[in-house]
């Protein structure tokens, strides 16, 4: 039987996603702040999996089938995040995020 | 220490300096072959919690899929694939905020119980029977959502539009 600490698990996807954050804020990037998104989705999916498989029960079930969905979910997210990067190189050259203020009022 | 303890330990670390890495190195390509090795071990910590079906699908869907999707992303948008980014500085204040969420959460974690607890193991054959039955309309909408997501990719690089 394994037996493994919750709370190192925890200190660890607090701290993924930390740094997926700190990404997200200052990279400018873009390829870099989806990378920094996956990061920080990926430290969110662990947790899923972390309180089902020290749950009771058949919670472990519960949060693996909801990773199996996230984890989906997420790949779906880079795929338009990658077509927003080439649109964005077409239409102004650069994938600077920094550039991308059509939307400003 | 157990032997789990210690290969915990070892994936952790691994997993925080791969992240660090990807985010800090000036080269594009260099930062997607960080985020592969991350996602290797983000796979091998499923292992780890007994959920080797998850592992596979990381390696399958992350290791696999976007990475290569992400080295498409850099190939597409710039001449020299191993050009170097301009160096961005480490803010004070995203860094500040980073480390007050993370201080946060840690300490509002730290009421749990710190012993080694087991982990349960299930026989793949019952989560796809979960995944399938009661979970099953999530993967109907996962399903809607990728076609959803193909039919926006498309609209969003098509020839002509400017």
């Amino acid at each position: 039987m394994t037996a493994l600490p919750l709370v190192g698990f925890l200190a660890l996807s607090s701290a993924l996603f930390v740094v997926g954050l700190f990404g997200i804020l200052t990279r400018r990037n873009f390829i870099l702040v989806l990378i920094a998104i996956e990061i920080a989705m990926n430290a969110a999916i662990l947790n899923f999996v972390y309180f089902g498989a020290f749950s009771s029960g058949t919670g472990g079930l519960t949060g693996q089938a909801v990773a199996v969905v996230l984890i989906g979910f997420a790949a779906t997210e880079v795929a338009v995040g990658l077509a927003i990067v080439l649109a964005l190189n077409r239409l102004k050259g650069t994938i600077n995020v920094a550039q991308a203020t059509d939307l400003k009022l | 220490m157990s032997l789990e303890e210690v290969a915990f330990l070892v994936l952790a670390v691994v997993a925080l300096i791969t992240a660090v890495a990807a985010l800090l190195v000036r080269e594009l390509v260099h930062t997607i072959l960080w985020i592969a090795v991350f996602f290797v071990d983000i796979s091998a910590i499923y292992f780890l919690l007994q959920a080797p079906f998850l592992g596979v699908l990381q390696l399958g869907v992350y290791a696999g899929a976007v990475t290569v999707l992400l080295l498409f992303g850099v190939m597409l948008t710039r001449k020299r694939i191993f050009s170097r980014e301009a160096a961005t500085g480490v803010d004070a204040v995203p860094l500040a905020l980073a480390l007050v969420t993370f201080i946060f959460v840690v300490t509002s974690v730290g009421e749990l119980p710190q012993s080694s607890q087991t982990i349960q193991s299930y026989d793949p054959t019952l989560l796809s029977q979960n995944l399938f039955g009661v979970n099953g309309p999530w993967l109907l909408l996962l399903g809607l959502l990728m076609m959803g997501a193909v039919a926006g990719s498309i609209y969003l690089v098509r020839e002509g539009r400017e």
